[in-house]
């Protein structure tokens, strides 16, 4: 069984996992909020980003930092690029046909990440943000400024993102958009300029997490890519609402798939922790809602 | 007014395809001027025709062009063989994430090489590839075609992941015996199989033993949970058990999703006075690995071990100094880069004018295809009569004594019930960015029980080769 | 006002645009109806034999197992057909319900003696069961949270067969024994041990599920089906149970796609947590889409695209990459222009073509007339 001082160390790992999976939650809950769309290719744009940054700065003398800048750049271009031609086209569908059209988005990215970086001779790469250098000591570990950025942008944007959808201009034109785009455009909120706001945001979103999780995961393309799920679990348990109830999952999802880690028996069973955690959710959403009728989604 | 919707809808998806089309090339030049470890004229590796015949038209009108010499591949300097070709095939794992499609077309260049060379006894050689995407009835599938529409007459270079337990029955009818690199049980522990790695169970052996002779108080070995874990982890339990030193033994699914907390248990587990084993592919290692650094775990226990596909100098310069003989790696290939004999200079030679397929260049996956090759081309050499079925899987079952500058111990293949040719191995460590040896060739111990009745049936191969580094 | 909706089902199930040009022609001849009735299923029978003698006389034995894999692939694209094209539900997850179907067969197929059929049937209702209760929490809510939990699951069901293995003969409720040397293969029916044999077995198979499929749209429960997917209030007024029926086409799903596990495991013989990633469940879905989720014959066209072009492709030597970015864009243009998939899309596609052809090749000459 587990000691106080494991749970201790283990729930260190686990926060500043949990610290991205609230970062990406945000950046997809927003986007939902604005457009309708729930973004499922996020981890796949990050992995490329994060790709990127590994080709500019192992194969063309790039720094880590200005690496980083062009991923993120990446990944703001590439969604927004998707979100302005196919935001438009989709507008007026299911938020489910939304969603699984950023499926085809995520399987093109997946083939050609594949194609570009591939896996012959045992390739395997990694990246590496300058900060992992730093550390200070906790108790019996050491924690990395990689960590504690991690956990901090989480915190941050989550924090940011509240108060500009409540107090700002924009932030209300999204809010207004999320609840009629119609009503909204005839209103006049500039529904194109608003929306291409919410993707790139979105997608720098994706880039940022993209390259922390490299470093704090693995610098692989579709591990990168399904880590989207634990960021979907928290979504869900926030009911795609709530940005303050989505960062709060995210970091109780990471937290318990690393606590988990010294139980033998539930080891190797803890990556499950996502759909376990969003079905019991599921369930007691369920038993105050009698049923959700209609195509509007949540 | 709905005409124009959907002009516009189409005008969208133009400039949609047109900004993925751009994305790829754009992506594409960033990585075309990034292989630089490729060997000179590179393709890239787009992905070759699956039956390219090893005709040596490209290179055989002047052998004198590159500065090393590859004639000495086969008998007849310069001259391209004619007569009926030899169909020789190989099944190779080749999916997102795992590709060793390195190791057949290593094999083909080695057979590019014999061809413009004279040949097998004025035959030349041709090589039909089957790539699967690790899907079991596809293996069984490819073994069918290469034997009933190929008309292979031999299996060299098997890269796969699953091959050998999907097709030893097949193999075993029709009295074929292949040769390969494998990862499966099944291409160690029955008659038809030989492969000329260690493959993970043998390698993590070596490493657990390493660990065993610096005097620990116990050992902890994971492994990835991938099929055949128990297998592997009979070995390394044997050894610690024999030299009654405690060993855990854990596995880690794959993607490893949270690497700092596996690290953290880990070394939990192990101790102060504990030794750390891993058997992962080099990322997953690495991911570990860089995982401990971080939390400031590597100093936690006595040392840190890992089997041999660690064994690359991209290892050692992602981990930097703190692991300088922290970390012990089991090893079985002679490093390419500090080793010029013959051999190896004949391997370089042919790896850059006929190897322009080998997408990651000079590594192991190239340097095990060029050895199954060599030893291949060999037995072949010996036959007088018809290339058959028969006369061939003889040849290849009669090998022996293959010297070599890239293993521990001559290569063997023999008529054995199970083969374990490659059985001992040596360490290397990570010195500022290179891997240099730690411990010159040492025999597997005697403790694993399929190694002593390997011993039993084949007798045990001296190991010839001096300490390497 | 409800028949009128099941006849328009019968006919051309209705997407969401409704059956076009089904209406109309309910009164000008029940005769001409019944002369078709009796023609279709005549050609189709006619195919499917060819078929079952052909193909593995012509094909080399690679093929014949491409095949295979088309016909046992072509249940489980029928099975999320049903649930995308009829209900309009989109699950995510049924790569994971297929390796689960896989996974009871094998332990059924290892431990018992039982004849094939029995072990197919037993691995469908279990799989049934399992794949309903997954299904249970979302099923009362919008469409969007099945298609996430059923993600979820998907990773879920892929972390947990890597840990407990499949069954490869070993004892205990896993039938896993890590230490086996030599794993033995999964029995196949004693009719069918070969690769051409196994390959008839699996499309008779395969058929029979059509058949149970048929039988559902025809009945009850396809009405209910396209009511629900017109508009659940609507249904839910006219009352019809819109959980019960949603929760059946799960089952019935998740039924299908079991004994397809069960063929799987046949067909394999060796199983292993390599073979089966989260990443299927979203290809799986992507083919249907593009295949057209509102016909059967979607569902055949899109086990093609999957199983057939793969192995096609691997034999020419291209990179499965490409395959991956073509399903990518498919769905992509199949969500934005042809919601109906590329059966219904492509013979529209080829008559513009066409038409292009004709006029280009007419304004030549229409040039050239003048001249002379």
């Amino acid at each position: 069984m587990p000691s106080t001082t494991d749970l201790e160390q283990f729930l260190i790992t686990g926060l500043s996992l949990g610290g991205v999976y609230a970062l990406s939650g945000v950046g997809m809950v927003v986007l939902y909020r604005a457009t309708g769309v729930l973004n499922l290719s996020f981890g796949a744009v990050g992995a490329m980003g994060a790709l990127i940054a590994w080709q500019l700065i192992n194969h063309s003398g790039f720094g880590f930092w200005p690496a980083a800048l062009v991923s993120v750049l990446f990944g703001g271009a590439i969604t927004l690029a998707y979100g302005m031609v196919f935001g438009p086209a989709l507008a007026h569908r299911d938020p489910l046909v939304k969603a699984t059209a950023t499926l085809g988005l995520t399987l093109i990215l997946l083939g050609v990440m594949d194609l570009l970086w591939p896996s012959s001779g045992g390739a395997s790469r990694s990246l590496t943000i300058p900060t992992d250098n730093n550390t200070f000591q906790v108790g019996q570990i050491s924690v990395t400024y990689t960590n504690v950025i991690a956990l901090a942008l989480g915190l941050v944007i989550t924090v940011a993102t509240a108060a500009f959808l409540r107090f700002t201009k924009l932030g209300t034109a999204m809010r207004a958009i999320a609840n009629d785009r119609d009503i909204s455009a005839a209103l006049g909120v500039p529904v194109r300029r608003v929306t291409a706001a919410a993707w790139f945001g979105c997608g720098v979103l994706a880039g940022i997490a993209g390259v922390l999780l490299a470093d704090l995961v693995a610098l692989d393309a579709t591990s990168l890519t399904f880590l989207v799920i634990f960021t979907l679990a928290a979504t869900l348990i926030a009911r795609l609402r709530s940005i303050v109830i989505t960062f709060v999952a995210a970091l109780v999802i990471g937290v318990v798939d690393a606590e988990l880690t010294p139980v033998q028996s539930l080891s190797n069973y803890r990556d499950m922790t996502p759909f376990v955690l969003a079905a019991i959710a599921l369930l007691v959403l369920n038993r105050r809602r009698v049923i959700t009728v209609g195509r509007q989604g949540v | 007014m709905r005409g124009m919707h959907h002009h516009a809808l189409r005008v969208r998806l133009g400039v949609a395809l047109a900004v993925v089309i751009g994305a790829v090339l754009l992506a594409a030049c960033g990585s075309s001027n990034s292989s630089t470890s490729a060997p000179p004229g590179s393709s890239g590796g787009s992905a070759s025709s699956s039956t390219s015949t090893a005709s040596g038209s490209s290179g055989s009108s002047s052998s004198s062009g590159g500065s090393t010499d590859t004639s000495s591949c086969g008998p007849k300097a310069g001259q391209a063989a004619t007569g009926t070709p030899i169909n020789i095939g190989t099944i190779d794992t080749k999916q997102p994430g795992t590709d060793f499609s390195d190791g057949p077309n290593m094999i083909n260049a080695y057979f590019a090489c014999v061809n413009a060379n004279g040949g097998v006894n004025g035959h030349p050689l041709k090589l039909f590839v089957q790539y699967d995407q690790t899907q079991p009835a596809q293996i069984a599938a490819a073994a069918k075609q290469l034997i009933q529409t190929d008309h292979v007459v031999g299996i060299v270079g098997v890269f796969d992941l699953l091959e050998c337990t999907i097709d030893q029955s097949y193999w075993d009818q029709l009295g074929i015996y292949e040769m390969g690199a494998g990862i499966a049980p099944e291409c160690w522990s029955t008659p038809h199989s030989a492969a000329v790695n260690m493959g993970p169970r043998y390698s993590s052996d070596g490493a657990v033993q390493y660990g065993l002779s610096q005097h620990v108080s116990k050992i902890v070995f994971v492994q990835s949970n991938v099929p055949g874990t128990g297998y592997i982890a009979a070995g390394p339990k044997a050894l610690a058990d024999a030299m009654h030193v405690p060993i855990t033994e854990l596995t880690a699914n794959v993607p490893i999703n949270d690497a700092n907390s596996l690290a953290l248990n880990l070394v939990n587990n192990a101790g102060s006075n504990g030794w750390v084993v891993l058997n992962f592919t080099p990322p997953e290692a690495l991911v570990i690995l860089q995982a401990a650094q971080k939390l400031g775990l590597e100093d936690r226990v006595k040392g840190w071990g890992c089997s041999t596909p660690c064994n690359t100098d991209f290892l050692a310069k992602a981990l930097g100094p703190k692991w300088n003989h922290k970390l012990f790696v089991n090893a079985e290939l002679t490093d390419a880069d500090d080793h010029n004999g013959p051999e190896m200079q004949l391997y370089k030679a042919i790896l850059a004018k006929y190897g322009s397929a080998v997408a990651g260049g000079i590594g192991s996956f190239s340097q095990m295809g060029f050895l199954l090759a060599k030893f291949s081309v060999g037995a072949l050499d010996t036959i007088k009569g018809p290339y058959t079925i028969q006369s061939v899987n003889t040849a290849f079952k009669n090998i022996k004594n293959q010297q070599t500058e890239m293993l521990c111990q001559p290569w063997v293949y023999g008529p054995y019930p199970l083969h374990i040719p490659n059985n001992s191995d040596f360490t290397t460590t990570p010195d500022n960015g290179k891997m240099v040896t730690a411990q010159g060739c040492t025999p597997i111990s005697n403790a694993d029980p399929q190694i002593a009745a390997y011993r039993k049936a084949a007798g045990e191969a001296p190991s010839t080769n001096p300490p390497t580094g | 006002m409800k028949t009128e909706t099941g006849a328009r089902t019968e006919e051309a199930p209705s997407g969401a645009a409704g059956g076009p040009g089904a209406a109309p022609g309910r009164g000008r001849g029940a005769r001409a109806l019944d002369a078709r009735s009796l023609v279709r299923p005549a050609v189709i029978a006619v195919l499917v034999i060819c078929f079952l003698l052909f193909i593995p006389s012509i094909f080399s034995l690679y093929y014949v197992d491409a095949w295979t894999q088309v016909a046992i692939y072509s249940i489980v694209t029928l099975g999320l057909g049903v649930l995308v094209g009829r209900v309009g539900m989109v699950s995510l997850g049924q790569g994971a319900v297929l390796a689960m179907g896989a996974w009871v067969a094998a332990r059924l197929l290892f431990a018992t003696g039982l004849p094939f059929p029995v072990v197919l049937l037993a691995a469908g209702l279990i799989t049934m069961v399992l794949g309903t209760l997954v299904g249970l929490p979302a099923l009362r809510m919008s469409g969007l949270y099945l298609a996430l939990i059923t993600l979820m699951l998907a990773g879920a069901i892929t972390v947990a067969l890597a840990t407990i293995n499949f069954p490869n003969g070993g004892n205990g409720f896993t039938g896993y024994d890590g230490s086996t040397v030599h794993i033995p293969p999964i029995r196949r029916p004693s009719i069918a041990t070969t690769d051409p044999a196994f390959f008839r077995y699996s499309v008779v198979a395969a058929i029979l599920m059509f058949l149970l499929v048929l039988v559902h749209l025809r009945g009850r429960p396809g009405r209910a089906w396209a009511a629900i997917r017109q508009s659940e209030s609507a249904a839910l007024a006219g009352g019809i149970n819109t959980t019960l029926y949603k929760l059946w086409a799960f089952a019935l799903a998740s039924f299908i796609t079991g004994v397809a596990g069960g063929l799987v495991a046949g067909s394999y013989r060796y199983l292993n947590s390599l073979t089966f990633s989260t990443q299927d469940s979203i290809t799986l879905l992507a083919v249907v889409l593009m295949g057209g989720a509102y016909s059967m014959t979607g569902a055949v066209v899109a086990a093609i695209l999957l199983k057939f072009l793969q192995a096609l492709l691997n034999d020419w030597g291209v990179s499965p990459d490409w395959l991956t970015i073509l399903f990518g864009i498919g769905v992509l243009q199949v969500l934005t222009t042809a919601p109906r998939g590329i059966v219904e899309q492509m013979p529209k596609d080829l008559a513009r073509l066409w038409r292009l052809l004709r006029g280009v090749a007419a304004r030549p000459a229409a040039a050239r007339e003048p001249a002379e």
